[in-house]
């Protein structure tokens, strides 16, 4: 059992780097590290023996597979797998395979890791492999997005860094499980690096400029996976010990809330999904126990809507409403925003409906109206005009692009029907009565524009000085 | 302790005299200790600050190396709590000796944070092209939408 885990996890890096010496075949190195993590993913879903490989001495470097790593392996797999096929035919250079494979190796590596070091080594080599991906234009804009990323995430990982050192050394060990015994001050500095990662309340803040900006593949890649890697460390936190969970749900709620406000008030396609991205972290954090299916059905959605709005004739939601897209961006994209916002028969819904399954009161009526902010935001894309498409558009430059949404929108359609108990007749016309709250709240207030937020918290200095902020708020409230 | 017994063919790790002559290797006392804790944690506090404070990109960097310096310093100082002898197996017993983990895992943080600074000057470099005084809210203002 241990020897196939281990020649998954260092596959990618072997191929990342000997693709180089085979250029032309790259992509179909690519592709298929992305289907050997897929069949991985899916056989922990399908037989979820939990795997554990301790490396031997006592220091608890530790890593665990089980199904909830089945799912979000799956989830990274099908986006990558989505991103090389819409990079097909795009004549992207070696690099960016070399690049592409490493960063889902990386990602894969936080999926299976159960101890602070391992998880801190991933991490640092995502973002170093994230900002390349980012930078790769080489344009001012692109280098300077890049580097403020790799700035705020390397900042917070400075104190992460602190907080391993402080379970070290009280506990002794570094095993995710110490984080049990281990002081407030500890779980608040390991908690901030993790929120920054994963994107987690004001701590998110440098997610949308990032995500908006990259190039259409990577941003796909980044909403769709990368930024999971922040949350499933604190998912495995929450199952494993109880003091991190308190503080996770009540940030979840804030996370939701504050992501899915920015989402309403932007009038910029990529920076809208980019917000709403926050705001499905918060859902996914809300509930650890169901977070890997959730995570797959947005990961599978928001890398359809990226790589869709990433070929739309504006990013202006004001300039798509005069220019009419195509008939099947505007269905695929439709299936998508439906599937975020929980329509039955879709996979978001089983999610959603998973996720307040088990929740106390007040945090499950929080969440239904975040939802109900979800469907509000969504509206603008699912009512946005299109036609039908021209006869002299040809079929085959689009081929890649198109198998690439046929992967995503398959796999969000066979994930749904996996949990027949959330339907019953009270959760359905609940989640239809929501869509059509948010939709009339849209239509008749909403669709004739809304004030422009500010961006000035967004702001690198903002960015880093919030982070401090952020710590007092953790350490008051894991101390309390 | 472990890997480092191949550390042992080496002439001047086994030479016992080594550590029969040095008087026994002495562990810091709580003062001294809760006193370097304090410096160190200024040192990432200064960083901290710097990185705010400090307007020209190479400068923030710079910070970053000063606050990473600070989280280098507590790993080590957390490794030099049981005693500062290099832990290294000798045959008899050498007394209070350093915890090798945290200083292996500082090691590798080490190695990253230089890299993903080399990766952030290279940035800087190509910025400066066209931002010549690098000051970092007009690379800001002029490349944000």
């Amino acid at each position: 059992m241990n020897t196939p885990t281990i020649i998954w996890i260092a596959l990618p890096l072997f191929i990342g780097f000997s693709s180089y010496l085979l250029p032309r075949s790259n992509r179909f190195f690519a592709l298929g590290m992305a289907l050997v993590s897929m069949a991985y993913g899916l056989w922990h879903i399908v037989a979820p023996t939990p795997l554990t490989i301790e490396l031997i001495d006592n220091f608890g470097v530790t890593l665990v597979v089980d199904g909830l790593s089945g799912y979000f392996v799956l989830t990274n797999a099908l986006v990558t797998a989505a991103v090389v096929l819409y990079c097909w035919q795009k004549n992207k250079s070696k690099f960016f395979y070399t690049q592409t494979v490493i960063l889902h190796g990386s990602v894969n590596a936080v999926f299976i890791c159960a101890d602070l070091i391992s998880l801190y080594v991933a991490l640092e080599v995502i973002g170093i492999a994230a900002f390349l991906l980012m930078a790769y234009p080489r344009s001012d804009r692109a280098i300077w997005v890049g580097l403020r990323y790799l700035f705020v995430s390397n900042t917070a990982m400075l104190f992460y860094l602190m907080g391993a050192a402080l379970v070290y050394q009280t506990t002794g060990v570094f095993a995710f499980t110490a984080v049990q015994n281990a002081p407030p001050a500890a779980i608040a500095l390991l908690m901030i690096g993790l929120f920054t990662k994963g994107g987690i309340f004001a701590s998110g803040l440098w997610l949308p400029l990032t995500h908006a900006e990259a190039d259409t593949p990577v941003s796909a890649m980044l909403s769709g996976a990368v930024v999971k890697t922040g949350v499933f460390p604190l998912v495995r936190l929450a199952l494993m010990t109880d003091n991190v969970a308190p503080a996770v749900q009540l940030f979840s709620m804030g996370t939701a809330f504050l992501g899915v406000t920015y989402a309403i008030f932007e009038k910029d396609t990529k920076r809208m999904l980019a917000s709403s991205t926050i705001s499905q972290m918060g859902f996914v954090l809300a509930n650890p126990a169901v977070a890997g299916f959730y995570a797959l059905t947005h990961g599978l959605a928001k890398a359809v809507l990226f790589l869709l709005a990433g070929n739309l004739p504006s990013r202006k939601f004001q300039m798509l409403q005069r220019t009419p897209m195509m008939r099947w961006q505007w269905l695929a994209m439709t299936i998508a925003a439906l599937s975020i916002s929980g329509m039955p028969l879709l996979s978001g819904f089983e999610a959603k409906a998973l996720t307040v399954q088990d929740l106390p009161p007040t945090i499950t009526w929080a969440m239904n109206l975040a939802a109900l902010g979800t469907a509000i935001a969504f509206a603008k894309f699912i009512f946005l005009p299109f036609q039908r498409p021209d006869k002299s558009e040809k079929r085959g430059a689009q081929l890649g692009f198109g198998c690439a949404i046929g992967l995503l929108l398959g796999g969000l359609v066979l994930a749904s029907g996996q949990h027949l108990e959330t339907y019953s007749v009270s959760k359905v016309l609940m989640a239809l009565g929501t869509l059509a709250s948010g939709w009339a709240i849209y239509g008749f207030w909403l669709r004739r524009g809304l004030p422009k937020l500010p961006t000035g918290i967004e702001r690198f200095e903002h960015l880093i000085g919030g982070m401090s902020l952020m710590l007092l708020l953790l350490l008051g409230m894991v101390a309390a | 302790m472990f890997e480092l017994c191949s550390l042992a063919s080496i002439p001047l790790f086994t030479d016992r005299r080594l550590f029969m002559t040095t008087p026994p290797p002495l562990t810091l006392p709580m003062t001294a200790q809760a006193i370097l804790a304090a410096w160190v944690f200024a040192t990432v506090l200064i960083g901290f600050v710097g990185i705010i404070w400090k307007r020209n990109l190479i400068m923030k960097i710079l910070s970053m190396d000063v606050m990473s310096t600070g989280v280098i310093a507590f790993y080590v100082l957390v490794a030099a709590r049981g005693g500062f002898l290099a832990p290294i197996v000798t045959g008899t017993q050498a007394g209070a000796y350093a915890d090798p983990v945290p200083q292996a895992v500082i090691l590798t943080a080490i190695v990253i944070g230089f890299s993903i600074q080399a990766l952030m000057l290279v940035g800087v470099m190509k910025l400066s092209r066209d931002n010549p005084t690098l000051e970092t809210s007009e690379i800001e203002q002029s490349n944000t939408p």
